[in-house]
């Protein structure tokens, strides 16, 4: 196919699939953990690094993953400090941040189509130096969830039986959500805002409809995933859509056609 | 002979939400080999205590010691397993099978970064073989009844070969005709495993013949060293005055 020869669409497969497969690896946990509402929470929490980078002329990527993992801790502390309901807590970093993107968006002027691209995603979008930040934080980021995967497997199945066991709970925790930290934001690109729930949570529901062991379970989240992104992405070059919404649909098709199969 | 520090000992404790007394001034000592039960009425504090002994909750004030060492500075946490209350909800389609969900008892021993080695799978299935669910391995855990649940988690805390039990309601989910022969299995722990065993229940019924020591807590503590005359134990009868029946006729005095 010849739209792959362009270096655009290249840079924006690899960028997916290194998307797809964080996106997946981590959402698996967070699933598990009950903590969808995190990654959307955090996506919105991201356009605010994402304005700010549009106001300042700082690199967007580089602030959204900064304000990402800064709201991620920030959330965690009060989600383990206060005796805060922890969905609450989420709701108002989900709209607050998503307020304060606006204000600061409308202050840069700049209401207009790159902002469109950073909200539902673009294969237009992804910068060699782009791919060079997702490479690294991706690369990093997968051995520390491939390292502590059993260590996270018995955290989120139950937390408290996993602290006296003498796992370091806390730290795990913070761990776990600053990754999701991170992949939400380099997602931005490829994925869009609005949209990188739906990679992180419905391709490990999909998984779960098989009823495998573990490790199976998030085989197959990977290759859904990944599959999504695949044909998400030459839908959006040949009809021209943003990618973050056609790749969606087709992780949504995916499910429903699992839930048929395994009905 | 050598001193041998107390499994757990506790001073003085007291705990406060919100200037209510949940515990008073609680103190006791369990020691090595020793098979226990902590009865009380619900709201009155036993889950409380033992969630203490396991540093998931912290003491208005007092002490709590374990094999000889302050609780916060204690790292030892591998020794001592956990059976939390058997009707914790499990989610039926989480992706973990019995197997999966044994081996999450040797998790803080193997060390970041490291696979299951065949130590690992061989303390695992010796554990589901205790327990009795070693047909089980391959089930997905969310298919399971609650006893054979409640066997499996057992099992997971067996296999970091841990020198203590904790055990949160164990007789949750398990029918009344197997409950004696469970508790008789939990006795076999103690005696060949030489594992110290503490557990809570609210159910006076199910105090076995061949306990140890009973743990009152009703707000305060007090303890009842010789099991078999329980009835005469004035705490625990004032405690259950409409329940001591069942006591009474469980021993069949």
């Amino acid at each position: 196919m010849n739209m792959f020869h362009y270096e655009f669409m290249q840079n924006a497969l690899i960028a997916g699939f290194i998307i797809a497969i964080l996106a997946s690896l981590s959402g698996s946990f967070i699933v598990l953990k009950r903590y969808s509402l995190m990654t959307e929470t955090l996506a919105h929490s991201s356009l605010v690094g994402v304005a700010i980078g549009i106001l300042t002329g700082f690199s967007t990527l580089w602030m959204a993953v900064i304000v990402s993992i800064l709201s991620a801790w920030l959330i965690e502390y009060l989600r383990s400090s206060f005796n805060l309901y922890s969905d609450a807590i989420l709701a108002i970093f989900l709209s607050g941040s998503l307020a304060l993107a606006i204000i600061i968006v409308s202050l840069s002027g700049a209401f207009n189509s790159s902002l469109f691209s950073y909200l539902f995603g673009s294969i237009l979008a992804v910068s060699n130096h782009d791919l060079i930040i997702m490479g690294i934080f991706g690369f990093v980021a997968m051995i520390l969830l491939i390292g502590f995967s059993k260590e996270l497997l018995f955290l989120v199945y139950d937390e408290e039986v996993a602290k006296t066991s003498g796992i370091k709970v806390k730290w795990l925790n913070y761990l776990l959500i600053t990754i999701v930290a991170v992949t939400v934001a380099l997602s931005i690109r490829i994925v869009g805002v609005f949209l990188i729930a739906a990679l992180m949570v419905i391709p490990t529901i999909t998984a779960l409809q098989f009823g495998y062991g573990f490790l199976k379970t998030v085989m197959l989240a990977l290759l859904f995933a990944c599959l999504s992104v695949f044909i998400g992405m030459v839908l959006s070059y040949m009809f021209s859509l943003p990618s973050g919404a056609a790749i969606v649909m087709c992780v949504i098709i995916i499910f429903i056609i699992s839930l048929i199969i395994n009905k | 002979m050598k001193f041998v520090a107390p499994v757990f000992e506790v001073s003085d404790l007291d705990f406060k939400i919100s200037n209510q007394k949940i515990l008073d001034s609680i103190s006791l000592k369990i020691f090595t080999g020793e098979y226990d039960a902590v009865i009380g009425p619900n709201g009155g504090g036993k889950t409380t205590l033992v969630r203490m002994l396991l540093g998931l909750q912290v003491p208005t004030s007092g002490s709590i010691e374990i094999f000889g060492q302050d609780i916060k500075k204690f790292q030892g946490w591998h020794k001592i397993g956990y059976v939390p209350q058997g009707t914790t909800l499990v989610d039926t389609s989480f992706p973990a099978t019995v197997l999966d969900v044994v081996l999450m008892g040797r998790a803080s021993k193997r060390g970041f970064f490291k696979r299951y080695n065949k130590e690992d799978k061989d303390a695992a299935y010796n554990a589901m073989r205790q327990m009795n669910v070693m047909d089980l391995s391959q089930k997905m855990i969310g298919s399971l009844s609650g006893g054979q649940r409640q066997r499996v988690m057992i099992a997971r805390a067996l296999a970091s070969n841990p020198s203590v039990l904790i055990l949160d309601e164990p007789n949750t989910g398990v029918d009344k005709n197997s409950q004696h022969l469970f508790y008789a299995l939990l006795r076999d722990l103690n005696k060949n495993n030489n594992l110290t065993i503490l557990f809570i229940t609210h159910d006076v019924g199910v105090i076995v013949d061949d306990i140890d020591r009973v743990f009152t807590v009703n707000r305060s503590l007090s303890t009842c060293n010789n099991p078999k005359e329980a009835i005469s134990c004035e705490d625990i009868s004032k405690l259950y005055a409409t329940s001591a029946h069942l006591l009474h006729n469980h021993h069949g005095h």
